[in-house]
């Protein structure tokens, strides 16, 4: 869409003096239901849309977008864009480039089985209510405090074309599903869990999900961490970590410090650096053979899916961590020029007002060949940490701590009673170099990923198996 | 741009009424936007934006609709009502309906400062000033962003609110490095003063360079102080969860308490302040056309006030407290009154505890609780004794929010125009002293 507009604003651009101008047309319309106590607060309707010129002029890089998708929006999107470069002069200390790609001309669609606009709102809306009448009939002693839903579908349109010849057309709708639960008791205080669901495709991959059932088993599973948790021992024990905590480790602690712009710098004072520096790629271990850390964005469904990114680069899959390695950072065609090395197409930009970043896309441990009972057939004493709600990880991705939620002892080799509040805290070594055993079972979690300034927001999947890692301190979080 | 956004907003308010809808606000908002961000001291790149948004409020028979769209002239307003005839028909009945109030707001002036017009595309010199001072304070190398911003913004509504109001603001902070440490400052407001933009450089590389002697602390519990950017990012989610949407959806902290428990030290004030005009966040009206007001969410250790818009307030039986938010009432501006501490008296109380000078990633295990963790980063120095005696490595805050809140003992007397990546809502805030804090670290 809007070829013409964006063709002459690479024209232009590259008659005002620009050596590379890309313009992508990006927009996405979706609409949202807002549910709270199995009652309708309000739908909405959302549209975004407009161009994104990138250039690189006089050695600097501008960005500017606009609304305006006339010949004259873009053109004086494009002159603002120069106007800053010109003005960049004082503190361009190095010239920017791209590294040399060769870029696709492509057009591809997430096909869907049925359509958003096919399924009444009515029929959406009495999903998201159906979970606040079931969840009470799960629930032996607590009480149902909050519910509060949040239903997305969103479409995402994209033409890009570049100086240097890439003219890539997409379309990927998403959905995307989050919920708030708060449990109470009189004398136990309250427990809460939050839940995010996402992927790419129709209406059917939110039927897939079975929010009903989907709740009132979270429900079911978390109330006696609510009614009887205990505090975990405090001396060294075996820990399992189940797919959903992984998942979010890999991305904190694998993705993010691969990400070749902040090992150089450009997000230092935002999302920070990186542990990683330049001479430890390719060089030195991070963790054990089991540490296989891999990004695709191809995996068909995922929310991070795509097949060119948004520099026109063809997408494949990149493994970050290879068996303990730091392998391969992800790269745009930015920091690649900085590096020396190719794009492997991590650049994505939130919408039509931001510039291509290096983004994750789908982030999971290379799963193993053991079944969950196999995992914690001979821990003696343990614990099994299945799901999360506080995490942090410090700004080189070295210090992380996840606080579990549904969470179990280990007794001989078997799941025992609920744990409250467990907190794990270790580095990014320890945890890769922990791993002893891993589960069979692959399994995707969706998140959205922040990063940049004026902050970007990216659909992603973090997934991988359930692990066993060697014994550690467990702490708790404080009540 | 007045004329264009104002006559948009009524455009689309006459719109929605010819169509029969029993409510309508049409905000529409203009931006022109630049920014710059350097890292290892030049400049990455340069940015500008221009939008022209509208944001649709609709309710017929009780359901509710909100739409957001990009608008460039009346067939946009035109397109977008064309979609709504048939959606609305399918919405349910919302359990938050409440009519519009009458219009009572009144815009504000004096929110420009003709000087952040005149330099949105002077932005890299700027920055190259904040750079400067920050090597002229002896960083090794920058790295920050610049942010210059116009905006004009429109609101009409079906009950008659025709308003509106232009603001400036700048938004600037700067990482300094030096050796193996760094320190931080930001600046946010609506006044581009140059004194200020030189000192954000100028306190990062102080901090940067404080102490440069790496000393151990164990996991334990300590005296802290924090500076105005960690005060600002904590006391922007107590402020945020102060919404009664966030009550009503299960995500705050006063879900707990009702008006007049005590929450908080007696020393301890935090007050929603849209009318303190140099906050880029002050405004005289809100998204409903209620008039904004100053308001004390904790006062004086005491849980005074929810923030409302009129459906949260109709649920809880009370009245608007001007912050919408069409939905989800908010804080516009967080202030901390200042306490009578010298910064270097604050110092001097901690027998044997911390300064905390940035933090991120905060984040709760449980909102209802306040059970939170945040990381620190940038300069942590450790206190003996009333004195600085070494830089710390990366800590944790996990504590809960009350904790927090209840062991504040000081403020100081200078307060602080902070805004950056992890402090979003505009806020004036001082250092504060805080006793018996939960520190914690990796064990393995």
């Amino acid at each position: 869409m809007y070829e013409d507009v964006l063709y002459y604003a690479v024209d232009y651009g590259l008659s005002q003096g620009a050596v590379y101008v890309e313009a992508r047309y990006h927009r996405h319309r979706g609409s949202e239901i807002v549910v709270r106590n199995g009652a309708v607060v309000g739908a909405g309707m959302m549209s975004k849309e407009g161009i994104g010129v990138r250039i690189v002029y006089g050695g600097a890089l501008a960005f500017s977008s606009t609304t305006d998708l006339t010949r004259e929006g873009v053109r004086k999107a494009v002159d603002k864009a120069v106007s800053l470069a010109r003005s960049s002069k004082p503190l361009v200390k190095w010239v920017h480039a791209l590294s040399e790609e060769r870029v696709g001309k492509s057009k591809y669609e997430v096909l869907v089985k049925e359509d958003f606009e096919n399924v009444h709102l009515e029929d959406k809306v009495k999903v998201l209510v159906s979970a606040w009448n079931e969840l009470p009939k799960v629930l032996r002693e607590a009480k149902l405090a909050s519910l509060f839903e949040e239903y997305v579908e969103v479409v995402e349109e994209k033409t890009l074309v570049s100086s240097d010849g890439a003219h890539v057309e997409s379309k990927t709708p998403r959905v995307f599903y989050w919920a708030n639960m708060v449990l109470t008791h009189p004398q136990r205080g309250t427990l809460q869990r939050f839940i995010e669901l996402g992927g790419s495709g129709g209406y059917e991959v939110f039927r897939s999900w079975r929010i009903r059932d989907y709740l009132a088993e979270e429900a079911r599973n978390i109330e006696p961490v609510l009614l009887k948790g205990i505090e975990p021992p405090r001396e060294p024990i075996d820990v399992v970590v189940g797919s959903e905590v992984v998942g979010l480790i890999v991305h904190e602690s694998a993705g993010h410090p691969m990400e070749a712009d902040r090992i150089w710098g450009r997000e230092a004072a935002q999302a920070g650096e990186s542990y990683v520096k330049p001479e430890m790629i390719g060089r030195e271990r991070i963790g054990n053979q089991n540490a296989t850390v891999i990004d695709d964005p191809t995996i068909p469904g995922s929310c991070g899916f795509y097949l060119y990114d948004d520099e026109g680069v063809p997408a494949r899959p990149r493994y970050i961590y290879y068996k303990g390695l730091i392998n391969e950072p992800l790269h745009n065609r930015w920091s690649a020029a900085v590096f020396g090395t190719s794009s492997n197409a991590a650049a994505r930009a939130m919408d039509f007002a931001s510039e291509p970043l290096v983004r994750m896309a789908n982030t999971y441990l290379e799963p193993g060949d053991r079944t969950f009972e196999e995992l914690i057939e001979d821990v003696e004493l343990g614990v099994y940490v299945k799901s999360y709600m506080e995490w942090n990880i410090d700004d080189i991705r070295w210090g992380q701590r996840y606080v579990g939620l549904e969470s179990y002892m280990i007794r001989k080799g078997e799941l025992a009673e609920p744990v409250l509040y467990p907190a794990l805290e270790f580095t990014t070594k320890s945890f890769y170099s922990s791993i002893v055993a891993k589960g069979k079972d692959l399994r995707f979690y969706a998140a959205t990923c922040g990063k940049g300034e004026p902050a970007q927001g990216v659909p992603v999947w973090a997934g991988g198996p359930d692990v066993r890692l060697r014994r550690m301190r467990v702490g708790v979080a404080p009540k | 741009m007045k004329e264009f956004v104002l006559e948009l907003a009524k455009r689309s308010v006459e719109r929605g009424v010819g169509l029969g809808f029993d409510d309508v606000v049409a905000k529409v908002v203009s931006n022109e936007k630049s920014m710059v961000k350097v890292a290892n001291s030049q400049l990455t790149v340069a940015q500008s934006w221009r939008a022209v948004n509208l944001e649709l409020y609709l309710t017929r028979g009780k359901r509710i609709v909100l739409v957001g769209a990009p608008v460039k002239g009346k067939e946009d307003v035109e397109r977008i009502f064309s979609r709504i005839e048939d959606y609305i028909k399918s919405v349910s009945e919302s359990e938050m309906y409440a009519p519009l109030p009458e219009p009572s707001g009144k815009p504000l002036e004096g929110l420009v400062d003709p000087k952040i017009i005149d330099s949105m595309y002077r932005s890299p010199e700027l920055i190259a000033e904040v750079v400067s001072a920050a090597h002229g304070e002896g960083a090794e190398k920058a790295a920050g962003t610049l942010t210059l911003d116009v905006e004009r913004k429109a609101l009409a509504t079906s009950t008659g609110a025709e308003f509106y109001e232009e603001g400036t603001s700048i938004e600037v902070y700067l990482r300094a490095f030096y050796k193996d440490s760094t320190g931080h400052w930001a600046y946010g407001s609506r006044i581009l003063d140059m004194s200020a933009l030189k000192e954000v450089g100028r306190r990062a590389a102080y901090y940067a360079r404080l102490v440069t002697n790496v000393v151990d602390v164990p996991p334990g519990r300590y005296d802290v102080v924090l500076s105005p950017l960690v005060v600002g990012n904590l006391m922007e989610l107590v402020a945020s969860t102060a919404s009664a949407f966030a009550v009503l959806a299960g995500f705050s902290m006063f879900m707990k308490f009702k008006r007049g428990d005590v929450v908080a030290s007696e020393k301890f004030s935090l007050i929603d302040d849209p009318l303190q005009k140099s906050l880029p966040g002050s405004t005289g009206f809100d998204d409903e056309g209620v008039a904004t007001s100053t308001k004390p969410i904790i006062k004086e250790g005491r849980f005074e006030n929810l923030l409302h818009n009129s459906k949260t307030a109709a649920v809880m039986k009370t009245e608007s407290t001007g912050n919408a938010g069409l939905i989800m009432p908010h804080p516009w501006n967080v202030v901390i009154p200042a306490g009578d501490f010298s910064e270097e008296e604050m110092i001097r109380d901690v027998k044997d505890g911390l300064l905390i000078t940035n933090n991120w990633y905060t984040r709760l295990q449980n909102y209802v609780e306040g059970i939170f963790s945040t990381v620190t980063r940038d300069a942590v120095y450790r206190v003996s004794n009333g004195e600085v005696v070494g830089v710390v490595r990366r800590l944790r805050i996990a504590d809960t929010l009350t904790n927090l809140l209840k062991n504040v003992v000081g403020l100081s007397k200078s307060v602080y125009d902070v805004r950056w990546w992890e402090v979003g809502t505009p806020s004036k805030v001082p250092y504060v002293l805080v006793r018996n804090v939960n520190i914690t670290k990796p064990t393995v």
